[in-house]
């Protein structure tokens, strides 16, 4: 029993990272119907921009300049890189997305590709091809719960990325800003002919997201200290299998989506040899999506396209 | 067209024109002549030529490495491939281009078919003797043709069809898988499995076989995602085809038989430049056949507006099937002859780096066009090829000028363009665009 | 306009012409290729190999060139990127010796890449050696092919009979990458060699995960309750630092044994205090080391700022070993096919070569047969030497 509960702690973890990372792509896909490729690129560039701001406090506070304690330094480093990767997330919007609106749908997401690529590279030339290791902030305390060990850190993300997800999800529901994503989501055409401003909508998707993004490299940081420069590719890759799984513009259902695909990719390996692990994983949503092919909360739609 | 690119620092647009209209009585064969009788050139005055203009060696995919490598040399080569290319295939095109258009118009006359195998033979001609000057070009050849049946199979799915498919590294993985066992398994005493079962000497003609066996699995494979996918439209496919391509690789991994992780290897050098020469010429010309079909037009029905194309008769379901499962046999008929080309695969080669190539391709080409996948294959290969020497940087450049390519033409460089084999080797008529198998690596510059 | 045109296009033709003629007769230098990941997966690799070639080169300058013969010959680096593709590193390989003519070539180092540009490599009948592939087929049957490493054959035993004298545990535990190449064959070589101490069955998890993967909680949870005593992962320095860590997080209190992929100073960096006081087997230990590996470690640390990983320190040996069959194959022609041939012949004949990672003779596959070093990670971070294991 006690090893079910320990992996299902460990799932929530891995789940989390999944999720906060397939919302960016699901508001994207929501508001846009475009696929950003560059997401799971976005999601390395916050970690590396949280890496470098966390260094940054961590010698202001080593060198007696400001004393700040471990976790407000790990507070603003959040605030902070979040700020900066959603301006990362705008640039990739106006450079890659906005000019490509009225294009068929899959060139702007090889764009996003391209925008990955380039984003990939470009860490590699200035930061070189080492890996760097995140500063550890918070001080790792394991706690033994009748044979399930459980990390201060491992609650703390779970916890934060829950909070951050239901305060995404009141922003969408309660705001006039959200009401806009959603409308767009609900109509591509006319809602921008009622007075919708598209672009402030689509740049505001595109922070949002990458602020999210930044908030999962952070974590990811935290959790598993070792940044390259292509950590976000395949984890980008999955994160937009959720994403789409979860249903089209669907908040909750990109969460579930996240959550799911993190327990699968746990659970599977406790049940089954983990060699066939992705083997395994995959066919179950194979599996999934031929009973539910139009996601967990998406409709299914019938409007003309754009291609 | 290569010629226009020497002309083009000092022209303005009217000038440019006329240099066009200079160009235009000449026939493709009038092009295909005048770089035949360059590379003939280059074969047999490349070496001295070269080191009279103080090259260490005859310039390799058209100078582009010295050039990015030893700026120094610059001028020497840019003689060179004055002397060697341009001026050549700009003469003999201009002054046969009257001879060569009576030739033609006969040929046409004649038959059609026969213009069209001396069409194919002149390319063919021209092509090995470029490749035969060094190993380097021969590999850098097969691997651009070789991409240009990849990138032709995807545009079925991604351009016809109007889906976004991220499945063919997976196709592509159990077709060279599936060739590769068959020619190990029979003709070849390898140590996965063991002795040959069948004389050696079968091998060269069972190969094809092996080929359009990969195909098949391959198609085989792809009805594991038409079927889930095919039951709605949306953007499922897009994900059901990513975990299906994460599923073969994990499958093969996991399949101690052929390999695992480890691949296979040593796989019989079956595939040399008129066996491959041959395959692609048969991929381009039943792709394209497939795509001006009835079932290729119902496709593009299907893709514009697919409730009209039920309401018109269409069998929408079928026919997105056929044209999938299509897509994924030429897929897999790619990845056998890169298997064997190669002479070793492994499961790794066929990840997410892959897929983003193929799609990278695909939309630099062109939607809907077997013109613009063949001068996206042709044109990525080159390139990537060409900027090698730039290393890390090369990864900058080539997304950047997809990404200017995708902004500028959203559809890819020659989108929605029919590829129609009458037009190309008609006589004379407007400016020709030569066929771009040729000398891709220009025209991406026009 | 047309004027200049004409002024220019002559002036360059004839400046051109003049070229060759100024720089009168010079020596033929001697090239030799590299074909390093410098993009791709693992650029960190490529960057260890590119320095470390550098270095090589700049002695070789310092001295005024390569003496063979009683002549000094120029020598020049090619480098060329493979991406980490196997396609990519059979072009690299194929440019390197059509193209740049070069003498030998040091590279690839990951054998995914390895073996089929091992294949360019022998079809071309140019030496070359591979630092840093461990897969068997990279050699095999391929009289112009040989490597800088020892196989995983002989690693996994050391290691299996290392935590038997030291721990005299007899339950083991594995984990390892499915999708890579050298992980798996090492991890099934120590499964074989300790389940022949052993018995069946006394390996109790054998756990893999997949390429680019930073959660092991499911495999690690797994391991922990099968009640293992030691666990065993040949992973490279980037997954043993989240594996350590992770495991220590999960209540895994018991020694953790690693191979020659964790010789790299990143993974002290990365891993920090959950390392020290684990063991690995590596082809030379970092600190504590003497003579040229000290020069060596010294120089590469000095110059890029961390301590050279075990790439590094076999692109050095592997290049050095070219250098050596270079110099002992008596002369050189000018004819590149045959000085290839002589320089292949040299290279199997080295017998013992004294490498900055250990001693080591060419087996008739061109496999090298050295000794492996057992490293302890100290209480400071460093790697100590702990034990040295010989065939």
């Amino acid at each position: 029993m006690e090893f079910f509960f320990q992996n299902l702690i460990n799932a929530l973890q891995w789940g989390s990272f999944y999720a906060l990372i397939a919302l960016g792509y699901s508001m994207v896909y929501g508001v846009l119907m475009l696929f950003n490729f560059a997401h799971g690129d976005i999601f390395m560039v916050g970690a590396y921009i949280g890496f470098g701001v966390a260094s940054a406090l961590v010698g202001f506070s080593a060198m007696g300049a400001l004393a700040l304690p471990n976790w407000l330094i790990l507070a603003l480093t959040i605030i902070v890189s979040m700020f900066l990767t959603s301006f990362v997330g705008m640039i990739v919007e106006r450079v890659g997305y906005r000019p490509l609106r009225n294009a068929p749908r899959a060139s702007a997401a090889i764009t996003g590709l391209m925008i990955g690529i380039i984003l990939e590279t470009g860490n590699l030339a200035l930061l070189g091809a080492r890996r760097v290791s995140f500063p550890s902030l918070i001080k790792s305390t394991t706690y033994d719960l009748g044979g399930v060990f459980v990390t201060n850190k491992k609650i703390m993300i779970v916890i934060v990325s829950l909070a951050l997800m239901y305060a995404l999800h009141r922003f969408v529901r309660k705001t006039k800003w959200g009401m806009a994503m959603r409308a767009m989501a609900f109509d591509f055409v006319v809602v921008p002919l009622m007075g919708v401003p598209i672009n402030n909508v689509a740049r505001m998707t595109f922070a949002l997201g990458s602020a999210l993004a930044a908030v999962a490299g952070i974590f990811f940081g935290v959790a598993y200290p070792v940044l390259d420069p292509y950590m976000g590719v395949l984890f980008g890759w999955k994160a937009f299998v959720a994403a789409i799984l979860g249903g089209r513009g669907s908040i909750l259902g990109a969460c579930l989506a996240g959550f799911l695909l993190g327990f699968i990719e746990i659970f599977v390996p406790m049940i089954f040899p983990s060699t066939l692990r992705d083997l395994i994983a995959y066919s179950i949503i194979l599996l999934i999506l031929t009973f539910r092919p139009h996601g967990f909360f998406g409709e299914p739609y019938s409007a003309r396209l754009r291609l | 067209m290569k010629a226009t690119s020497e002309n083009s620092p000092k022209s303005n647009r009217s000038r440019a024109r006329a240099f066009r209209e200079y160009f235009s009585g000449v026939p493709l064969l009038g092009w295909l002549a005048g770089g035949l009788v360059a590379v003939l050139l280059e074969r047999f005055l490349g070496t001295p030529l070269a080191h009279l203009l103080g090259l260490p060696k005859v310039p390799v995919l058209f100078g582009c490495v010295i050039i990015l490598k030893k700026p120094l040399l610059i001028p020497g080569t840019v003689i060179y491939l004055l002397l060697v290319y341009v001026l050549p295939v700009g003469i003999v095109a201009r002054l046969c281009g009257s001879v060569i258009n009576r030739l033609v118009s006969w040929l046409f006359n004649l038959s059609p078919t026969f213009s069209v195998i001396v069409h194919l033979c002149l390319l063919y001609g021209l092509l090995s003797i470029w490749s035969g000057i060094s190993a380097y070009r021969l590999l850098t050849l097969k691997l651009t043709l070789i991409a240009v049946i990849v990138t032709l199979s995807l545009n079925i799915i991604n351009g016809y069809m109007g889906e976004f498919s991220c499945s063919h590294p997976g196709f592509m993985a159990l077709g060279a898988y599936s060739a590769s066992v068959v020619t190990l398994l029979l003709f070849v005493d390898d140590r996965v499995f063991g002795a040959a079962l069948l004389p050696e000497a079968l091998g060269p003609f069972m190969f094809p076989v092996a080929l359009i066996g990969g195909g098949i699995v391959a198609a085989v494979g792809a009805i594991a995602i038409a079927i889930p996918s095919f039951r709605t439209r949306g953007d499922y496919l897009a994900i059901i085809s990513l975990a299906f391509m994460f599923i073969v690789k994990s499958m093969i991994e996991n399949l101690e038989i052929v390999g695992g992780p480890r691949g296979l290897s040593s796989q019989p050098n079956y595939v040399n430049l008129p066996t491959l020469f041959l395959w692609t010429v048969a991929a381009v010309w039943i792709i394209n056949n497939f795509v001006r079909s009835v079932l290729g037009k119902a496709l593009n029905a299907v893709r514009d507006d697919e409730m009209a194309a039920d309401a018109m008769t269409v069998n929408t379901r079928r026919t997105k099937f056929v044209a999938f499962l299509f897509g994924a046999f030429w897929a897999g008929v790619a990845g056998g002859l890169l298997a064997h080309v190669l002479r070793y695969v492994n499961p790794g080669t066929f990840g997410i780096q892959k897929l983003a190539e193929v799609l990278a391709m695909v939309y630099f080409g062109g939607l809907n066009s077997v013109y613009g996948s063949i001068v996206g294959a042709v044109g990525y290969s080159l390139l990537s090829e060409a900027l090698r020497p730039l290393e890390l940087f090369k990864w900058i450049i080539i997304p950047l000028l997809l990404i200017l390519v995708m902004i500028f033409r959203p559809t890819g460089l020659i989108a929605f363009k029919e590829f129609n084999v009458m037009n190309l080797i008609r006589p004379k008529g407007k400016p020709i665009r030569e066929e771009s198998t040729s000398k891709g690596g220009v025209l991406i510059r026009s | 306009m047309k004027k200049s045109l004409v002024l220019i296009v002559s002036c360059l033709i004839i400046g051109v012409l003049l070229l060759p003629f100024g720089c009168g007769e010079k020596v033929k230098p001697i090239k030799i290729g590299i074909n390093a990941p410098m993009t791709g997966d693992i650029p960190k690799v490529g960057e260890g190999t590119k320095f470390a070639a550098q270095m090589w080169l700049e002695d070789i300058q310092a001295s005024g060139g390569l003496e063979v013969g009683g002549k000094k010959y120029p020598v020049e680096l090619v480098i060329e990127d493979n991406e980490s593709k196997a396609e990519s590193a059979v072009k690299a390989n194929t440019k390197l010796i059509t193209e740049d003519e070069v003498l030998a070539i040091v590279g690839p180092q990951s054998s995914k890449q390895a073996v089929p540009a091992g294949g360019v490599a022998n079809n071309y009948q140019t030496p070359m050696i591979s630092p840093w592939s461990t897969n068997p087929n990279t050699t095999k049957d391929r009289p112009y092919v040989f490597r800088g490493c020892f196989l995983d054959p002989f690693q996994g035993p050391v290691l299996a009979n290392f935590i038997k004298e030291e721990f005299g545990y007899s339950k083991a535990a594995v984990l390892y990458d499915v999708a890579s190449d050298y992980p798996k064959g090492l991890a099934e070589f120590f499964k074989q060699a300790w389940e022949n101490l052993y018995g069946p069955g006394s390996v109790v998890a054998f756990e893999s995960f997949t390429t680019k993967d930073a959660d092991f909680s499911s495999q690690l949870t797994k391991i922990n309750r099968s009640g293992a005593e030691v666990l065993f992962t040949p992973q490279y320095y980037n997954e043993v630092a989240l594996i350590v860590q992770q495991a220590h997080e999960l209540g895994w209190n018991k020694p953790i044994v690693g191979s020659d992929s964790w010789g790299s100073a990143e993974t002290v960096k990365l891993c920090g205090k959950d390392c020290y006081g684990l063991f690995f087997s590596t082809h030379y230990a970092a600190a504590g080391a003497t003579g040229a590996t000290k020069a060596f470690i010294d120089r590469y640390n000095k110059k890029h700022g961390y301590i050279p990983d075990d790439v590094a320190a076999l692109t050095w040996d592997s290049l050095r070993i070219v250098q050596e069959a270079i110099q002992s194959s008596g002369q050189l022609t000018g004819n590149v096919a045959k000085d290839r041939q002589s320089v292949r012949n040299a290279l199997a004949r080295i017998k013992e070569f004294d490498g900055i990672t250990g001693k080591m003779t060419f087996t008739e596959e061109g496999d090298p047969i050295k000794c492996a070093v057992i490293v302890r990670i100290s209480d400071k971070g460093e790697f100590e030497f702990y034990k040295s294991v010989c065939p």
